[in-house]
């Protein structure tokens, strides 16, 4: 195990407490946490860039990570040090300079290496997931190891590229898994001692008959969760069911498979389950944000969870109890042949793969994918990077039972911001961002910006209320969302583009 | 109701015939061993860069197609295809680029083709598209569909550029192209602000700056605002038409384009 120390910052001493009550609103010199606060709504308070002098913000400073890889983690920023995290990486740089504190590197293995969403904080710890789906504690300070878990055996087929999420002392990690018929599996760990406190299964280890899945596996929980502290219930999206496209093996609804679930912190009990694809023949994972929001819905004050998905739907349910408020399509869409009273799309089996093909919308990538959302309560816009795409699905009972069981192609999509008003699920505002892809994931601010990138690698600053363009910068693909912080009463904004995180603020004669 | 049709379909597609050895994926035209030391370590780095797209075991995973069906595979001799492939990546499909050691090209491009000597020994072929899976349509609705109602004869003709199409490409490949030809390079003209116009394909557009490649290969770019231009993009057609297809249309079309032979 290598670790470099290039220098160590000795004036950081003063840890600040990632608590439940700094998570839900954290001081703005922080981004203490994947989606930067509990509720996962990736909207800052913050208000010094505005409309109007946001054209004027320059590059401050740039940390090029030197690796091939795409930076697809958020940033996690704590006590003036940012955190920034590639697959067997993780750098810890001085807020102010963007220069490299520490660097670490897990040792070389042979898990895949897509992408990592980034790390945890919690007291002095940093909690880093490993390809090979270990979790380390590094020492905040100079990224020495304190542990070293193994949250599940990748010989196996598990990888994980989760930023953990932390609820008190539970570590919250998730794996992936989709080329084997591996039970997906959350896991909870104590932040100080690495002991596993408990396992919530989305789908039955072996020789367990709940939940009842109809023979699935599958269901990881990849993407990192939110917390409703008043509930105390998480909320984590689920992947899809394996065998992935070989349907007529696991009949049924497959639950907790493509679902998002409320689960008790403390003992990863299953409090409540909704299913957004039932029967899911398309790798369409609900492992997307489950973003909390307090708000009217039709004139009454709820709770209410909201995930745009990947199948292409966008729901709002009742967070207290999983009970549906909403079913409306954000992106083209045709594998559902309506909606079922619990709210749910209903598959259309002529829209299973087949040996011949079928045509089918959103493509595999998905309408939308991991790349954050935003909320903005000001607007009641509910913004997210969404594709219209189009993809052909291919099932033989030659490709088998196991794993991806299939075969399936991705032929055209056109990506775009959309802006949904969760009440009525009808799209505000579009604004394309490029062919072929999904773009980059988003950022709202109190002063009506939208933070966001386009397919050609362009980071943009668009208003929240209408989706204008305000402000670009040419930086690379951004593989995630940026995030904002304010320090020495200047407010920053982060992009990563390519393979550099971007620091972006207003010239200092500008801030008063 | 789910179920049952599901249950249907699979006992429907488990009637089928296996694919006949005469589909088999292309041979590789320059025969080549490796050592297992190179294979194994081939089999490490093929697995944490590219296995989730293309399959632990190199035959299609999430959306990157089966390599021992490759024809760069199969012409691939030492590494001298894969190698700079793999630096510099198939953007426009997805694939990205990699920074790899010339070791680790070397035992990936041996991991690959050991990967294609086992499956041909195998046979079949766990994750791919026969051509015969394909043969559901009727070509004679296809042409109906192709002139009439899925407008294709307002840019192509059976007798003009898709002439022989069906002997050119077949099975998925086929499909493929006819659903989305993916690289048909849109054309511009650009008016200058002093009215002057310039000419040539597309070579790449955002919201803020617009690029072409002149007759000679010259690349020239404009900010959005300062010029004003027209784009004809063959593959704006294409994609309007996926929302319009039902699956027999598209297995129709499909096999007319196969007929014209």
């Amino acid at each position: 195990m290598r670790i470099f120390r290039v220098c160590v910052k000795s004036t950081a001493v003063l840890w600040f407490c990632v608590c439940a009550a700094a998570q839900l609103k954290p001081p703005t010199d922080s981004w203490p946490t994947y989606h930067g606060d509990y509720s996962g709504q990736r909207h800052s308070p913050l208000t010094q860039i505005t409309s109007e002098n946001v054209n004027q913000i320059r590059q401050v400073w740039q940390f090029q990570t030197g690796q091939n890889q795409q930076i697809k983690a958020t940033p996690i920023l704590v006590n003036g040090v940012i955190y920034i995290s590639t697959p067997d990486n993780l750098w810890a740089l001085d807020v102010r300079t963007g220069s490299e504190l520490w660097h670490y590197t897990w040792p070389k293995n042979n898990a895949f290496h897509i992408g990592h969403r980034g790390v945890a904080v919690y007291k002095d710890s940093v909690y880093l997931t490993t390809p090979d789906a270990h979790l380390i504690a590094l020492n905040a300070k100079d990224g020495d190891v304190k542990w070293d878990v193994v949250v599940a055996d990748s010989k196996k087929g598990y990888w994980s590229t989760n930023a953990p999420l932390i609820v008190r002392n539970h570590v919250m990690v998730g794996v992936s898994g989709d080329f084997d018929n591996l039970p997906g599996q959350l896991k909870s760990i104590d932040a100080d001692t690495g002991k596993t406190q408990w396992i919530f299964y989305s789908t039955p280890p072996a020789g367990v008959s709940e939940p009842p899945s109809g023979g699935a596996t599958g269901g990881q929980m990849w993407m990192t969760g939110t917390y409703d502290p008043e509930l105390d219930l998480v909320y984590v999206g689920t992947g899809n069911p394996t065998p992935v496209l070989n349907g007529a093996v696991r009949p049924g609804d497959n639950p907790w498979t493509c679902s998002i679930v409320a689960l008790k912190p403390d003992t990863g009990k299953l409090v409540w389950g909704f299913q957004t694809s039932p029967h899911d023949t398309h790798d369409w994972d609900a492992a997307e944000v489950p973003v909390l929001v307090d708000g009217n819905f039709n004139g009454t004050p709820r709770k209410m969870v909201m995930q745009a998905s990947r199948n292409g739907y966008f729901f709002v349910l009742d967070r207290t109890n999983g009970k549906n408020l909403l079913t409306a399509p954000f992106a083209t869409v045709n594998w559902a042949k309506g909606i079922d009273e619990q709210g749910r799309p209903i598959p259309d089996p002529n829209k299973e793969p087949a040996r011949d093909g079928r045509l089918v919308a959103p493509s595999e990538s998905g309408a939308t994918n991991y790349r954050s959302p935003s909320f903005d309560a000001n607007t009641g816009l509910f913004i997210v990077s969404a594709q219209d795409g189009y993809g052909i699905y291919f099932f033989k009972p030659e490709h088998g039972e196991y794993g991806w069981a299939g075969a399936d192609y991705n032929v055209a999509g056109r990506a775009f911001l959309r802006a949904i008003d969760y009440q009525t699920g009808k799209i505000k505002w579009n604004h394309p961002l490029g062919d072929g892809a999904l773009a980059a994931g988003v950022l709202t601010t109190a002063s009506g910006l939208t933070f966001t990138g386009d397919v050609a690698g362009n980071a943009m600053v668009l208003r929240t209320s209408d989706g204008t363009t305000l402000w670009h910068a040419s930086i690379g693909r951004m593989g995630n969302a940026p995030i904002t912080y304010e320090m020495d009463g200047r407010q920053f904004v982060i992009f990563g583009g390519g393979s550099s995180l971007f620091a972006f603020a207003l010239p200092e004669g500008l801030v008063k | 109701m789910l179920l049952s049709a599901a249950a249907a379909t699979a006992q429907e597609q488990a009637g089928r015939a296996q694919s006949p050895a005469s589909q088999r994926p292309p041979e590789t035209v320059k025969p080549q061993t490796y050592s297992s030391e190179l294979i194994r370590a081939g089999e490490g780095r093929f697995m944490a860069e590219c296995g989730f797209c293309h399959g632990r075991d190199t035959a299609g995973g999430e959306t990157g197609p089966d390599l021992t069906r490759s024809m760069l595979v199969a012409e691939d001799f030492r590494g001298d295809k894969i190698a700079p492939l793999l630096r510099s990546g198939r953007v426009e499909k997805g694939m990205p680029s990699f920074s790899l050691t010339v070791e680790d090209t070397d035992a990936i491009a041996a991991f690959i083709h050991d990967q294609k000597t086992k499956m041909e020994a195998v046979g079949g072929g766990r994750r791919g598209v026969d051509p015969e899976d394909l043969d559901t349509g009727n070509a004679e609705d296809g042409r109906s569909y192709f002139n009439g109602p899925g407008t294709c004869s307002t840019c192509h003709s059976a007798a003009g550029d898709l002439a022989g199409i069906g002997t050119r490409l077949q099975g998925l490949q086929l499909l493929q192209r006819m659903l989305y030809p993916t690289g048909a390079k849109a054309k511009v003209t650009v008016t200058l602000p002093s009215g002057n116009t310039v000419s040539g394909s597309l070579a790449s557009r955002d919201e803020f700056a617009i690029t072409l490649t002149d007759a000679s290969g010259e690349r020239a770019s404009w900010p959005i605002g300062d010029v004003k231009f027209t784009i004809d993009d063959p593959l704006a057609g294409h994609f309007e038409q996926l929302g319009k297809y039902t699956d027999h249309d598209m297995h129709n079309v499909y096999a007319y384009l196969q007929s014209l032979r």
